[in-house]
């Protein structure tokens, strides 16, 4: 197994006049869980939509494993690589059981990830008839049944009560992939990331230990103004 | 329960598959009915029964691209006259039926595969709009070429006459049932696997399919070569039942009365198809008779439109889902069996 994992490489996006990201680098090792925070319109999920394949970077390179890397989404799998969207992103039309099995997956991988998700027993409802909390844990379960080494969660605390974020908390510890956690909930990154990048209109102002990032007086100043 | 409780005490889940007819089964039952029938029924209803089970093709494979896939396709009139024109240009030069048929679907499936590469990079209105102009440019294409196609008056078809056994209805209605439980055995089969569930995810959420490993633009095309498939083949059979091709046989109403069968039948379902082809024969027959009765050929013409979409205003208020979603009652009334953990 390679040690080099994903790196970004001073990507810059650009939506016309505006300047997504500027200049961003980041390397993310194999089995570290990286959060990627920052103000709303920082440029967090551009920067996953770079990664993922649906945004391409004005500038910059990615690599995986020491290789370039330019993936289209569908393509992503492939890779190795699983990501969850903002909201559910869910296949209303299928059970809980297709919705996880969708794509190159095997029914004994779907059930696998939907007992790991703890919605193993609805498996043939369809996702529409639960709860908020459990179509999140459906569509964590689609990621993890692709049995990804780096998984990709993007907000995936929004709408969560403390329990369900203390369960997820759990499982993005556990879990032997490699994480890049967009999130908001500060309590959950600082409690599972190993590394945070903090992004602010599209620019990295800090790169550290959550001790560090805590500390850091431009974060402080992103999220509380300059009066912090 | 919390959510730490409920992953730690994960009941032990029935992971049985879930019962569903085997489409063999269905297959084998339709083709018994369908033969009893040849010998029950008379001449004309037979020759009816024919018409549906050509019209099952068609409507099967739309249903499985506009309900399953969502690609809504105003163009699948032009594909049947692909089809048919040309199982009537095979059979006029070389007069072997069953190869006939095979060229026909091939030829329809390519013009399906061009038409699905530009589909897929359309969305909504604009692909309602590119099939639309394919079902008005088709037919207009027999009168360019006119030396080939005989403009207006289109295409006698030569066929060799039935076996001595049966009678000519007979032999229409087999051969046509024939294509349609191939059609239905071939997309039950297709869409309950992979195929199925990468067309609905593809339908529900784009990008949700995308990073799930799907490549949208291929399942998309994959889906309408799949349906025009089935539309060369309704096609080639309607040829057959009618010994005959003309550019009035498939006019953009016949489009717009298959999407409405579909509808009215049940979106994305083989059973609604099978329900939207009894009422594409059914209601112009209505219409027919009405007509005659009021002594009005302008009255028949314009009925049957009508009553499809009377019958589609009726439907979508009573069953959304289409006819094919309504249980019948006594169903309801069966004990559930619950299986033991």
């Amino acid at each position: 197994m390679s040690t080099e994992g994903l790196s970004l490489h001073h990507i810059t996006v650009r939506f016309g006049g505006l300047l997504a990201l500027d200049d961003v680098s980041l390397r993310v090792p194999p089995g570290r869980v990286v959060g990627i925070i920052g103000p709303n319109g920082a440029g967090k999920t551009t920067l996953f939509n770079v990664i993922s394949g649906f945004v391409a970077p004005e500038k910059g390179s990615m690599t995986l494993d020491g290789k370039p890397f330019r993936a289209r989404p569908h393509q992503l799998t492939g890779h190795g690589i699983a990501r969850t969207l903002q909201g559910v992103g869910q296949f209303d039309g299928m059970t809980v059981l297709d919705n996880v099995q969708v794509g190159p997956r095997s029914e004994a991988e779907a059930w696998a990830a939907l007992e790991r998700c703890g919605v193993a027993e609805h498996a043939r409802n369809f996702p529409k008839a639960l709860p908020y909390a459990k179509r999140k844990r459906v569509e964590l379960a689609r990621a993890l049944a692709a049995r990804p080494r780096i998984l990709m969660l993007d907000e995936p605390a929004g709408g969560l009560d403390t329990d369900e974020i203390r369960w997820l908390a759990d499982l993005i510890r556990e879990t032997e992939c490699t994480v890049l956690l967009v999130e908001h909930h500060m309590e959950l990154v600082m409690s599972v990331c190993d590394e945070i990048l903090v992004l602010d209109f599209g620019k990295p102002i800090a790169l550290g230990t959550p001790g560090e990032i805590r500390s850091n007086e431009k974060v402080a100043e992103a999220y509380l103004g300059a009066a912090a | 329960m919390t959510a730490l409780q409920d992953r730690a005490g994960t009941k032990a889940t029935d992971r049985t598959k879930a019962k569903k007819i085997s489409p063999w089964l269905v297959v084998v039952a339709g083709a018994i009915i369908v033969v009893a029938l040849t010998y029950t029924l008379p001449p004309f209803r037979t020759y009816q029964l024919a018409t549906v089970g050509a019209y099952l093709c068609v409507t099967a494979g739309l249903t499985v691209l506009t309900g399953l896939n969502g690609q809504l396709s105003l163009g699948h009139g032009a594909l049947m006259a692909t089809g048919a024109y040309t199982l009537a240009l095979w059979q006029n030069k070389f007069n072997l039926l069953p190869v006939g048929i095979l060229v026909a679907v091939l030829v329809t499936t390519a013009v399906g595969a061009v038409i699905g590469l530009a589909a897929a990079r359309l969305r909504g209105p604009y692909l309602a709009g590119l099939t639309l102009a394919v079902a008005v440019v088709v037919p207009s294409i027999t009168s360019t070429f006119d030396e080939t196609f005989n403009s207006d008056q289109g295409l006698s078809v030569m066929l060799n006459p039935p076996p001595e056994s049966m009678t000519n209805e007979q032999w229409q209605a087999w051969l046509c049932w024939g294509g349609a439980l191939v059609t239905v055995l071939v997309l039950a089969l297709l869409t309950r696997g992979r195929f199925g569930r990468d067309m609905k995810a593809v339908r529900d959420d784009e990008t949700a399919a995308r990073l799930a490993g799907i490549s949208v633009a291929r399942t998309q095309v994959a889906a309408f070569v799949v349906s025009a498939a089935c539309a060369g083949l309704a096609g080639a059979l309607f040829a057959v039942i009618a010994q005959s091709v003309s550019p009035g046989a498939f006019p953009l109403t016949l489009s717009l009365f298959l999407l409405m069968a579909i509808v009215i039948g049940g979106l994305g379902r083989l059973s609604g198809a099978l329900i939207g082809a009894v009422l594409l024969v059914a209601l112009p027959a209505v219409a027919h008779e009405i007509g005659e009765a009021a002594g009005s050929q302008r009255l028949e013409g314009n009925l049957a439109l009508t009553f499809f979409g009377v019958v589609l205003v009726v439907v979508m208020l009573a069953a959304p889902g289409g006819l094919a979603s309504l249980r019948v009652p006594f169903t309801k009334s069966i004990p559930f069996k619950k299986k033991g953990h």
